[in-house]
């Protein structure tokens, strides 16, 4: 079977200073786990670089996947080989052959990168050598030389063990690997914004952990399955992710019966957090995420968000504070979330969306309308009823 | 489970599935080639068409076209027959498979009449029938049974309004809610200009449905392809779906006076249980927007739909789901809209009204224990919902 191997570059992690082989480590384990079902492949870690070998026929395949997980800048499906000039610009030929025919006429150049500096050609030396020979075969076909505007870009690392030829980069996600900072717990809902505040931190190298806040009794079961399918993608950036489902009728419900009509969108979130942080207590996770944007809806005005955040003492991150819908919505189709996020679903039953809600809610009359129903007894109630989802279990 | 939204969808019938799961194995030809087991196919599917005509009453005056359900069907008539510009009048109480191939046509420039205002009860008011004529309007598309409220157009009485009053006017029916309760006597065929049935409705498979015109009437098709079923719907014909469907309708027809007495029992039990309901309690005030009467004529049976203001039907339908109850809401929200359908607004209830509404439609399947069963978590569920909607909206 023929081999091919994958380049796999990061970026981020080649800044980091003395802590950067743990960073280094956590990506070839991610990328180890994400390819953990296919045959014969091997993972190296060279300086700089991981490089993956792989069955010809699994390399798009891992490829895809590798796209997907936080960490790597780009990847290239690449030949190794010896570092001869002759073996070099034939497999160039070959590759560009294919394309010269189509095109008729073609503007090609040769990128080498050496790490190894024993090689005895520097980098131009090597572009010239392995440049020229192609020309030499392909130049009468109507190949040309262009090095600011190649069509076509013959890449050469020199490495210390080996040399790879390649024709393609595809990006990645950039960021930092999953692991390498933690675990959070994420508020997700049903709508565009919290999938993308989960994605945000995934791709800062958090695990990230879900809790939804379910009224099927309400609201029917719908916005359950949507959230489940929501966690199923995002975890596929992680893996290793659960989903925590909390019954929240009973607290809704004692909300609306007891408490000032203008402050009940507060208290549900005061709520919600106090639950996600005792939760996150118990599970030894380092933070809450939401989706709130400043200004966004009424719960979201700067007032109601220390209203909301004075309950828990732990940090609420909160990556999309600073982004506008549009932004939100972009990034929201880049993951894959939007096109479940916008199927028609209640998230809140118009009976206990107040008519007006506050924009800015006073932290003394929240506390007063938290004396009208007993909210201890209600949140440890449903703490306990919590169902726990592993998203693995899902694939 | 106590499934009551037999007007949503219907479990398919275990005789029904016996014949699509032989059907399935065996009849894989393709009915539309010229070799033995091709041949047998066709002759399958004739044979299928042949129990229709018959269960039905379908005279050789009007064709059947197979379509991939009553949508595809309603879609193919109405613009088949008009897109040339021909008036169209409609009530205005129709399912959206009617409705937005008006629209569609109208944004064409051909404006269809409603006939809303001369709506009574749910159904057309036949002493209105001239306002067609004046109208120029030369087809008339009306549901049979009502899809949300049961209420009933009789083919007969409205062709011999359409005949008196409008004789150029052609009459179409959507079928698909009333095969299942409705006797489709021979004399009904001879008003109609085209009629649509579903499967899934009847106990048969999804995806199957078909459309009788007359064969006079010149039908532009909507499906380009390979001209079967005489080109007016391209596309290989599924004959096990085909199979299932004429079983279907077939074991319909041959139970529908045990069905309609059995859909009586159970729809006086569930009217006189929520009429005790409402003595019984004091907060609740039920509104039938189904008619309460026997009258086939008039409405079918199988359907009530009910309001019971200021509790949300939604919310409603999901507190008896959790019981295990399933029943549809009274005034369908739209894929992508929370905006309650046209039929109750139509009929003069508010939005809000609309909204507090519930839908049960009977099978064969359902028993009078169910009926009981959802009268009492009916009950239960309302009296626990009440204080909570009862400052959201004003009693109406």
């Amino acid at each position: 079977m023929k081999t091919k191997t994958l380049l796999i570059r990061y970026d981020e992690i080649g800044l980091k200073g003395r802590n950067r082989r743990h960073f280094e480590n956590q990506l070839v384990s991610n990328i180890r786990y994400a390819l953990r079902d296919i045959k014969n492949i091997k993972i190296d870690k060279i300086h700089g670089r991981i490089l993956g070998r792989v069955d010809l026929t699994d390399a798009e395949k891992c490829t895809l996947r590798l796209t997907q997980i936080p960490g790597i800048a780009s990847i290239s499906i690449g030949n190794s080989m010896e570092p001869d000039f002759e073996t070099m610009a034939e497999l160039g030929v070959s590759l560009i052959h294919e394309k010269l025919q189509a095109q008729g006429e073609l503007k090609f150049c040769v990128r080498t990168r050496r790490s190894n500096k024993a090689f005895p050609f520097t980098s131009r030396e090597v572009d010239f050598e392995v440049g020229s020979r192609i020309m030499g075969v392909l130049s009468s076909k109507g190949l040309s030389v262009d090095i600011k505007r190649a069509e076509f870009v013959l890449e050469i690392e020199i490495g210390p063990q080996e040399t790879i030829v390649f024709d393609n980069r595809v990006s990645g996600l950039s960021g930092l690997p999953v692991g390498s900072s933690g675990q959070v717990l994420s508020l997700l809902s049903g709508g565009i914004d919290s999938p993308v505040s989960t994605f945000k931190l995934i791709n800062r190298g958090c695990r990230v952990h879900s809790i939804f806040f379910d009224n099927r009794t309400f609201l029917g079961r719908g916005g359950y399955d949507k959230v489940v399918r929501l966690a199923h993608i995002l975890n596929r950036f992680q893996g290793g992710g659960k989903l925590y489902v909390v019954p929240f009728q009973d607290i809704q419900v004692a909300i609306r019966d007891h408490c000032t009509d203008s402050n009940r969108v507060v208290l549900y979130r005061r709520m919600m957090y106090r639950i996600s942080h005792a939760l996150a207590e118990l599970k030894n996770y380092q933070g809450l995420v939401t989706g709130e944007s400043v200004g966004q809806v009424a719960s979201q005005t700067l007032k109601n968000l220390m209203a909301v955040s004075c309950v828990v003492p732990m940090s609420v991150l909160r990556p999309l504070i600073g982004m506008n819908k549009q932004e939100i919505i972009t990034h929201a189709k880049q993951i894959g979330t939007y096109e479940i996020s916008i199927e028609p679903q209640p998230d809140c039953c118009s009976v206990f969306m107040p008519d007006h809600p506050g924009t800015s809610c006073k932290i003394k009359y929240l506390e007063a309308d938290e004396r009208l129903y007993p909210w201890e007894e209600l949140m440890s109630s449903a703490l306990n009823s919590v169902e726990t989802i592993d998203l693995d279990g899902l694939d | 489970m106590i499934y009551l939204d037999n007007a949503a969808t219907t479990a398919i019938s275990p005789k029904v599935m016996d014949v699509l799961k032989e059907s399935m194995e065996s009849d894989f030809a393709n009915p539309g080639t010229i070799y033995s087991i091709g041949l047998d196919a066709k002759k399958k599917v004739e044979r299928a068409k042949q129990d229709i005509i018959t269960a039905l009453n379908i005279p050789s005056t009007h064709k059947i076209v197979f379509t991939s359900g009553g949508t595809e069907a309603n879609n193919l008539f109405i613009k088949g027959f008009c897109l040339s510009g021909k008036k169209v009048a409609y009530l205005g109480l129709e399912h959206p498979s009617i409705l937005e191939p008006l629209a569609y046509l109208g944004s064409l420039g051909n404006k269809p009449l409603s006939l809303l205002e001369y709506q009574t009860e749910g159904r057309l008011d036949l002493k209105q029938a001239s306002a067609l004529s004046k109208s120029q309007s030369r087809l008339l598309c009306l549901s049979h049974v009502n899809n949300e409220l049961g209420t009933v157009n009789d083919p007969v009485l409205v062709f011999e309004a359409l005949h008196v009053n409008s004789p150029d006017t052609r009459l179409f029916m959507d079928g698909v809610q009333a095969v299942s309760s409705m006797r489709i006597s021979s004399k009904v065929w001879t008003g109609l200009a085209a009629y649509s049935l579903s499967g899934h409705k009847i106990h048969g498979p999804k995806g199957i449905g078909l459309l009788v015109y007359d064969s006079k009437l010149a039908i532009t098709p909507s499906i380009h392809g390979g001209r079967q079923q005489d080109g007016v719907r391209s596309g290989t014909l599924p004959v096990p779906l085909i199979r299932a469907m004429a079983r279907a309708i077939v074991l319909a027809v041959e139970r529908i006076d045990e069905m309609q007495d059995h859909f009586n029992f159970l729809h006086n039990r569930l009217v006189q249980g929520l009429c005790e309901l409402n003595e019984q309690l004091p907060e609740l005030n039920i509104r039938f927007n189904s008619l309460v009467i026997d009258d086939l004529q008039k409405q079918s049976p199988s359907i009530v739909n009910f309001s019971f203001a200021p509790v949300e039907g939604e919310v409603l339908l999901h507190h008896l789901e959790e019981k295990n109850i399933f029943v549809g809401l009274g005034s369908a929200c739209s894929a992508s809209s929370k905006k309650p359908s046209k039929i109750l607004t139509g009929i003069g209830l508010s939005e809000e009204q609309a909204r507090c509404s519930l839908r049960v439609s009977f099978s064969g399947n359902n028993t009078i224990e169910d009926v009981d069963l959802l009268l009492k978590e009916f009950s239960v569920a309302y009296q626990a919902l009440y204080p909570i909607f009862k400052d959201k909206y004003s009693r109406n």
